[in-house]
């Protein structure tokens, strides 16, 4: 055989391939770097977290010129920090959906693999992963357009206020997005099989990919479906959940590995199906799965480093991860419960047997479970247990139809902006109830807020924005003291 | 922040407690020896969990209606709005975000003031639109001149 003679056609195949796998790997960070393809803890520098946070120290030098007043400054800054924390995460699940989105539409369009030979069967798999990107783009813009109209607010627990209406949309993305990368991790393995083993049994994959999509539908409904309690639920069941559908990964890749008979063939698939799993969560306990036993790591738990949240000799999560995380739930904008499975998720402390309960002290602390937390969740928005006071519409009812004419429509509308109070607050700002103690003059508090927000309208010479309605009452509510913590309607 | 403990109990009994503790024996005097001082400052002053600003404008009403100087209240409660959400006093200009700002202190103002002051002060409102006062003006109590010929006192 001379070195000119034309290789064989088998060989080119292989090349082809070869390259194929790299083009496949290229899109997993580099090992080390912990830098993850579709769900990153760790922060990306986005454009708009740099224009958000221009805005909101020029905000801030702005109000820097305000009367001192004490104990506004902290409260500013916090607020100013957890505003920025909120601004990165979105930012993090932003690039990570749209990275996601640029896969999906890459296997739709897959001619050899998913889209190959039975379209019909596989394409609705990867249509369902893009209908599950469509309410995490949605709930990601809400929760945009709230921290952009946050950072217009001059009140700090307005601002704050504001964040945590958002909070729950960010928290279902967040938790969304970790359970998609999941199961494009499936479909980019079914994509794999298709293309390169067409021994396999499609009758098989189907079953499978059917399965799978049953085992996940349900968090990922609870987590669409922008009810608080069972996202917060599905956020909390997730790493058991991620876990199973990883055992479910292992065995699939065994079982496919073990079906091949060409030798070089099943060879090439299996180094494929190496670089799949690389790009979800998924990986970091795929390797101790397929590998020998290695119970040595088993009883490694996590430790808080300098560096971040450290298991055994790994970085899991980044120290501005869990700093990130912790101005987010000292701010109440996203719960611990959720926080503590994204880091048992991405430390791989997925499955059963590992699953502990709870984090190490050590990092819970350090995400901010301290005791001003754990009492700001029992009276924020989960209340658990408790039977919650009475919700009151911050904007009067009454005028629905004028706030709606200033933007208060859909997920923002006045329903959106209730307090919870008890009966007595309510009806002494309201002035009904011992008039004595309660009467207010000149008026209720919805005669109050309308008279000066049609009154600033007049005088401003337009039509009020959001945000200028959100700060006037802003005023207001703490002018009477009631509590910025906005609870959906009922 | 407060869980609407202000609304709690007799506030009115809470605020004269809190008054008195701090050796005044009316609202008006406590509320004039912090004089250009914002109500949501005084209402924390008194009591940060529980006393609201609107309390505080409560009472300073009533003793204004006693002792018949409703104006001279009015006029101070612009003065307040005035030093907070224009500390540098009366804009040069009035661009968009400053037009907002005073739309919202005059707003404001209208919403704080009795029934029988309310056309007397949108009439001082449009006045201060439309001959505004000099670029800086930042009345320091109810007595500053430009805002007494804005709005005399009536009551003798």
């Amino acid at each position: 055989m001379t070195p000119m003679r034309p290789r064989p056609r088998w060989a080119v195949l292989l090349l082809a391939l070869a390259l194929l796998s790299t083009s496949c790997a290229s899109w997993t960070p580099p090992p080390g770097r912990g830098k993850n393809l579709r769900y990153s803890p760790r922060e990306e520098e986005t454009p708009s977290l740099v224009l958000e946070a221009g805005t909101s120290q020029r905000q801030h030098r702005r109000q820097g010129a305000r009367e001192a007043v004490t104990a506004v400054e902290p409260a500013r800054q916090e607020a100013l920090a957890a505003h920025l924390a909120f601004v990165r995460a979105l930012g993090d699940v932003t690039t990570s959906t749209r990275l996601m989105s640029g896969e999906l539409s890459r296997l739709e369009a897959s001619k050899r693999g998913i889209a190959g030979h039975y379209p019909e069967l596989f394409v609705p798999f990867v249509q369902y992963g893009t209908q599950q990107l469509r309410w995490m783009d949605a709930e990601l813009a809400a929760a945009t357009r709230l921290s952009a109209l946050a950072s217009e607010m001059e009140d700090p627990d307005m601002q704050r206020a504001l964040l945590r209406l958002g909070g729950p949309r960010l928290q279902s993305a967040m938790m969304g997005a970790m359970l998609l990368a999941v199961w494009l991790d499936f479909l980019t393995l079914a994509d794999v099989v298709l293309a390169q083993h067409p021994s396999y049994s499609v009758e098989r994959l189907l079953v499978q990919l059917e399965r799978l999509r049953t085992m996940l539908g349900p968090a990922m409904t609870a987590l669409a479906s922008g009810e608080p309690g069972q996202a917060e639920a599905a956020a909390a069941d997730l790493p058991a959940l991620i876990g199973h559908l990883t055992g479910e990964f292992a065995a699939t890749r065994k079982r496919v590995l073990e079906s091949g008979e060409n030798l070089q063939k099943i060879l090439l698939v299996k180094d494929l199906l190496e670089s799949v799993a690389l790009g979800s969560a998924m990986k970091m306990v795929l390797p101790r799965m397929l590998g020998p036993a290695t119970s040595a790591t088993l009883g490694v738990g996590l430790v808080m480093g300098s560096n971040g949240v450290m298991m055994g000799t790994r970085m899991v999560v980044s120290a501005e991860w869990v700093e990130m995380m912790r101005q987010l739930v000292r701010a109440g904008v996203i719960s611990l419960p959720a926080v503590s499975a994204a880091v048992r998720i991405h430390a791989g402390q997925v499955m059963m047997a590992e699953a502990y309960d709870e984090l190490p002290r050590g990092v819970r602390e350090a995400l901010g479970d301290g005791p001003e937390v754990r009492a700001m969740r029992v009276t924020g928005r989960a209340g658990a247990g408790m039977a919650d006071p009475p919700r009151h519409h911050v904007l009067p009812q009454e005028f629905r139809e004028w706030f709606e004419k200033r933007g208060f429509t859909g997920d923002m509308s006045i329903d959106q902006f209730c307090v919870e109070m008890e009966l007595a607050s309510h009806q002494a700002i309201h002035g009904g109830g011992d008039w004595r103690l309660g009467r207010m003059w000149p008026g209720e508090w919805n005669q109050m807020i309308m008279k000066a927000l049609q009154r600033a309208e007049t005088r401003a010479g337009h039509t009020l924005t959001q945000s200028e309605i959100l700060k006037l009452v802003a005023e207001y509510m703490r002018l009477y003291k009631i509590p910025m913590n906005f609870v959906p309607g009922r | 922040m407060s869980e609407g403990g202000a609304w709690q109990g007799n506030w009115m009994t809470r605020l004269y407690e809190r008054v008195r503790e701090r050796g005044f024996d009316s609202l008006t005097a406590f509320a004039e020896a912090r004089p250009a001082v914002s109500l949501h400052a005084l209402a924390d002053e008194l009591g940060e969990d529980d006393v609201a600003g609107v309390q505080v404008l409560r009472g300073l009403l009533t003793e204004a209606e006693r002792r018949k100087q409703v104006t001279r209240f009015v006029r101070d409660v612009l003065v307040r709005l005035l030093s907070q959400h224009l500390p540098d006093g009366w804009p040069a200009v009035l661009d968009d975000p400053s037009r907002f700002t005073v739309a919202q202190v005059l707003a404001m103002w209208a919403s704080f003031t009795p029934a029988s002051h309310e056309k007397r002060v949108d009439q001082a409102g449009d006045t201060l639109l439309a001959s505004p006062p000099p670029p800086g003006w930042r009345p320091l109590g109810p007595d500053d001149e430009f805002l007494r010929t804005l709005l005399p006192d009536e009551e003798v």
